[in-house]
């Protein structure tokens, strides 16, 4: 039995389809990338995991339960921890509290445990911690999604949903921020990444899924997608040259 | 010189029920982006609370100050229910006209069950206070001072100190993203809401000896409280607390030395001023403007 | 097919009609009010109620048009009503005299309450007002030497020219009639369009031209003049005031109307304040046990806006559109022009080391690029890269930390966005903003508004041009529809007929593919080439790579925040930076 199985899965905004009929599997373990240009609907597919957006059909299963009319508060205690785009952390928190408040799905932990493993994730992510009592708007871009990541760990999950770690990055923080993911593997978490930067994106992957416009196109492993034709046009329109 | 310091302590006095109404305000505002526009009704309620257990049933002082508070901690948290809940994804003008309502309603309410002719509520200490010099310091000033700072240490404490404190910032900063880690949003907003009447009670509990108990009182220390906000600069839970002294402090020279049937309209006369030559109060604005 | 000129002709004509009835059933109101005789009690209650109608019709315009609150209706109301009072009492002022200083004494306060708080927005504006209604009622009471305390003003006198009661009623609903005609007529103007839009979508006003300050402050004082006249017409009906009268609880009492009977239209104004000066002489009983029947008010209040927040005319007004029939109108008008100003260099947008940090973020990093004029320029770049606050950083929605832009040889780096259009800006957005409670026509009308813009104005061109702009995206067939009733698609169409209506120097288009199907991006795509063959210089940002290899002739990249890339399309897309800024580099092995 797959971690998480999503099933025919459509997503309307109004008048917009987002997702048209997706069906996806993670196993335990795994490290899965969704690639796909803006607007595929890579983030929708996230959220309607995590209970953001409601399905307009189809079912989301996870771990064999299905997770239809669940709301996000009651998903991540189940286990599914999502660290959106844009990094959002609480601007008016500082690093430590942003992390510490990532434990809120555990019940029964007391504040000094909490505090303990926000220590140690200073440790995961030294460069943030000299950063560890600066609030979160005065945080580079970086130094946010380091925030959130660690923030999402806290949470202990089964499945990690990372939407875009890389959004808005230099390529030396990107390569930082790639590097925490796999050490995040290598600890057996398993994590579905959405990724804009395929070549990342693909390179801690053990699977990987293309969207396009609201339906998946292609599927496989890392280095059958990163020499598929389609996978470049839908990223730069078929005007590349392959390299 | 002892008028001057006489004037102080009492203006200090009052500053401080407008601070601690102002609290429960920047809490609401902070929490769900409304202004409550009938926060000073949760003053008057716990008021008349207080002289219905007190003065009319006669049960102890200290009784009637849990039971009021225990009343309003109920009043808050159907205020909420009824009030903001059901329009929480409106925008926020049907929000405001709502809390207007409520206010009407409430203080007439009161009106009607309890006439219009004010009640008195006796000091809660009994001693008559002290004598430093010439200047007299009233026991029930003394009282309300104390009680603010240490519910304004208390107040510190919890959203510095306790993660349920952090878990409220996170919810009033972003409450998507407060979801998407389990805190319980809804519960967050209950908690506000029911504190804010909490403090917002003991305020018009405290003020009741030297005001009198009447229906009016929620507008007056509701107005003079959101002026405070502003000239703290508003949603600044500092701000809010300078903002309630400075403004008791002006309002009681202005009476003394001005004019005493004016004393209300100095906070206004302020709160106008503020908001055409520095809008953004004293603190300013902290948090920028997107992170 | 029939011309501009034919359908304005038509709607002329039944204009006519509708205002030739309006004039027949005001005449026999105005006859029953004066002839019919009536006792004091009735005539006293028809008064009251035509008076406030007329306050209340204030509240139609600054909350139901524009959106803004007013907690001080009955302070300006009490104004009007002691101009009066004391005027022709004290100083011996004609009451003519009186309602013109009262008139002014209103609009002094409206304009400045106005002027002071609105830019800061509603809760502020709330507050204050109740606050100047506070300090008001104490004025009222304390100022004894002028305002005769708490005592009121008695023995006022009604005009020389209606002696009794009732021709003075008959006066005072002429009065109504006159101005609930203009109130009615309001949102079809100019200044009701400006203010509907600020009401609907602030931002998108600011960018479409309007002027938001300035249109709430309009708004504002008009609603604190109509205060000030039915006080003033209140004050002779009544011949005595006191400070009790104008509280705030008549605020309330003001604002309770006009949500009752709905705040969209001056019927429901006149509906509301009837039935709340009927309701409670009906339930006079409740006023034996005081604040019974302000605390059903207050109930009242939340009740409407929970549960009815169109007020009862908006809810009838509902059922009755069923029966009214859309015109559907094609209107045989010209092909759409787009008139350029002229030129006075190549470069029309030129962009300079422009920064914006937000706390330690920078999303925007000494950016430069330079437009040319009648070229099609993309500004295109991974998710995060800083290109939608670039737009919002060119059309003013954001002040920059650093750098310049100027636009036709205007610096227009701190300019509002208003001034932005003005001088030739036009722009759409990506999470469409249109005027969601007007017409297709309306929305493109706001556009082709804007001041500066090149072509000739008056009502029938503007509309011709609006008309001229929708048959050009090819929804001229549905012009009188409500934006609403359009697909996603057709809406981002309407926003950039909008745009095309007034007559931009340079038009931004921002993600203009988000959100479409693959076949609306094709019509997308003539479509913009069409724009482009017109002449017009457009700025497009978007992530849509065929859109944008389709149609741009110069393409700027930028990645996190700086510009990393600029050029003709086919080297910058094979530029190695852009390669890996899009499909990734392997960083590791890049280091």
């Amino acid at each position: 039995m797959p971690l998480i199985e999503l099933k025919d899965l459509s997503v309307r905004y109004g008048e917009i389809e987002a997702l048209r009929g997706i069906s996806l599997s993670v196993e335990a373990g795994e490290v899965v990338t969704l690639l796909g240009a803006n607007g595929a609907g890579k983030s929708t597919t996230l959220r309607a995991i995590s209970g953001l957006t409601k399905p307009a059909s189809g079912d989301i299963l996870f771990e064999g339960r299905s997770l239809a009319g669940l709301g996000p508060e009651q998903i991540v205690r189940l286990g599914i921890a999502h660290v959106p785009e844009g990094r959002r952390v609480f601007p008016g928190l500082t690093s430590r509290e942003n992390i510490m408040l990532g434990a809120s799905n555990r019940s029964g932990v007391s504040k000094s445990d909490i505090a303990r493993e926000a220590d140690a994730m200073f440790d995961l992510f030294s460069d943030i911690r000299p950063f560890a009592d600066a609030l979160g708007w005065t945080l580079s871009g970086g130094q946010q999604q380091m925030v959130a990541v660690a923030r999402g760990l806290m949470a202990k999950p089964k499945l990690l949903l990372l939407d875009e770690p890389s959004l808005g990055l230099a390529p030396v923080i990107v390569s930082k921020v790639f590097d925490i993911i796999k050490e995040i593997r290598r600890m057996g978490t398993t994590v579905l990444l959405v990724e804009q930067n395929a070549r990342m994106g693909l390179s801690v992957a053990d699977r990987g899924y293309v969207l396009e416009t609201g339906k998946l196109v292609v599927s496989g492993n890392p280095s059958e997608l990163w020499n598929n034709e389609d996978v470049r046009a839908a990223y730069l329109g078929g005007h590349a040259r392959a390299s | 010189m002892d008028l001057v310091y006489q004037l102080l302590f009492t203006g200090i006095g009052i500053g401080s029920v407008y601070a601690l109404v102002a609290l429960g305000f920047v809490l609401i505002f902070r929490a769900t982006n409304v202004v409550n526009f009938a926060q000073g009704e949760f003053s008057m309620v716990a008021a008349f609370l207080m002289v219905i257990f007190a003065v009319d049933l006669e049960w102890p002082y200290w009784l009637s100050l849990i039971l009021s508070l225990g009343g309003m901690a109920i009043y808050g948290a159907l205020f909420n229910l009824g009030v903001y809940y059901p329009l929480r994804h409106r925008t926020y003008l049907p929000v405001i006209i709502s809390t207007i309502g409520a206010s009407i309603l409430v203080t007439n309410s009161t009106l009607a069950l309890y006439g219009p002719q004010p009640q008195v509520l006796s000091n809660l200490l009994d001693f008559q206070g002290i004598n430093l010099g010439t200047v007299f310091f009233d026991s029930q000033y003394l009282l309300i001072i104390g009680v603010t700072i240490v519910l304004v240490a208390f107040q510190y404490w919890f959203f510095e100190h306790t993660l349920l404190g952090k878990k409220l910032q996170a919810t009033s900063q972003d409450k998507e993203m407060a979801s998407l880690l389990g805190i319980p949003v809804a519960a967050m907003i209950m908690i506000t809401f029911v504190y804010s009447a909490m403090i917002g009670g003991l305020a018009g509990i405290l003020v009741a000896p030297i005001l009198f108990v009447s229906i009016h009182m929620g507008g007056t220390i509701a107005l003079k409280a959101f002026a405070a906000t502003i000239i703290g600069g508003f949603g600044d839970v500092a701000g809010a607390i300078i903002g309630g002294l400075a403004l008791g402090v002006i309002e009681t020279f202005g009476a003394a030395y001005v004019s005493v049937p004016y004393k209300d309209g100095f906070a206004f006369l302020v709160l106008v001023m503020f908001l055409v030559f520095r809008p953004q109060g004293i603190f300013g604005e902290r948090v920028a403007e997107k992170a | 097919m029939t011309s501009m000129v034919d359908i304005h002709r038509a709607h002329a004509q039944s204009h006519k009609r509708g205002l030739i009835a309006y004039i027949i059933l005001i005449g026999l109101l105005v006859y029953v009010a004066t002839t019919k005789q009536f006792d004091a009690y009735i005539t006293n209650i028809l008064m009251q109620a035509v008076t406030y109608s007329v306050a209340v019709m204030g509240l139609t315009v600054v909350l139901g048009l524009c959106g803004q609150i007013n907690l001080a209706q009955a302070a300006f109301f009490g104004l009007g009503a002691y101009a009066v009072g004391l005027g022709t009492v004290d100083y011996g002022i004609s009451f003519w005299g009186c309602i013109v200083i009262g008139i002014g004494i209103v609009l002094f306060f409206g304009a400045f309450l106005g002027t002071s708080t609105l830019r800061l927005g509603g809760h502020y504006l709330a507050m204050v007002t109740i606050s100047f209604q506070q300090i008001l009622t104490l004025v009222m009471i304390n100022w004894i030497p002028v305002t005769h305390g708490p005592d009121g003003v008695s023995k006022i006198l009604k005009p020389s020219l209606f002696p009794t009661p009732q021709s003075y009623l008959g006066f005072c609903v002429v009065v109504l009639a006159v101005v609930g005609y203009l109130v009615w007529h309001l949102p079809e103007t100019k200044l009701g369009r400006a203010m509907r839009a600020v009401r609907d979508n602030e931002l998108a006003a600011g960018v479409t031209g309007i002027d938001v300050q300035r249109t709430k402050v309009i708004a504002f004082a008009i609603c604190a003049l109509l205060g000030g006249l039915g006080g003033c017409l209140f004050a002779g009906g009544f011949a005595y005031v006191s400070p009790d009268q104008f509280s705030f609880a008549e605020s309330i009492v003001f604002l309770t109307m006009v949500l009752l009977g709905g705040v969209s239209s001056p019927v429901g104004a006149v509906i509301g304040t009837g039935l709340l000066i009927l309701i409670p002489e009906w339930l006079r009983f409740l006023k034996s046990i005081p604040g019974l029947y302000l605390a059903i008010y207050g109930l009242a209040v939340i009740l409407i806006v929970l549960f009815m927040p169109d007020g009862i005319w908006g809810f009838v007004s509902q059922k009755l559109k069923r029966f009214r029939k859309v015109l559907h109108l094609s209107a045989d008008v010209p092909e759409l022009e787009l008139v350029q100003t002229q030129a006075h260099a190549d470069d029309v947008l030129v962009v300079t080391s422009l920064s914006k940090h937000f706390g330690g973020l920078k999303a925007v990093d000494e950016i430069s690029f330079t437009v040319k004029r009648g070229s099609v320029h993309a500004l295109i770049g991974p998710n995060g890269s800083g290109k939608t606050t670039t737009l919002n950083v060119l059309s003013g929605l954001y002040t920059p930390t650093g750098g310049s832009v100027s636009l036709d040889g205007h610096d227009i780096t701190h300019a509002a966005p208003h001034m932005r259009t003005a001088v030739g800006l036009g722009r759409t957005f990506q999470n469409i903003r249109l005027f969601r409670s007007m017409t297709a026509l309306e929305n493109v009308i706001i556009g082709g508004e804007r001041s500066g813009n090149p072509v000739e104005s008056g009502a029938l061109a503007r509309e011709e041009r609006a008309r001229a702009a929708l048959n050009f995206v090819g929804l001229g067939d549905r012009a009188e529809e409500l934006v609403t009733s359009f697909s996603y698609g057709h809406q981002r169409l309407i926003e950039i007929a909008r745009a095309l209506a007034g007559n931009p120097t340079v038009l931004l288009l921002d993600e203009p593919a988000a959100g479409l199907n693959s076949t609306e991006k094709m019509e997308l795509r003539d479509l913009l080439k069409r724009i482009a063959a017109k002449g017009l210089t457009i700025l497009i940002i978007d992530h849509d790579m065929t859109l944008v290899g389709a149609v741009a002739e110069h393409i700027t990249v930028l990645n996190f925040g700086r510009r990393i890339a600029d050029g003709d399309p086919v080297s910058v897309l094979n530029h190695p930076d852009v390669v890996t800024a899009y499909l990734g580099s392997d960083a590791n092995a890049a280091h």
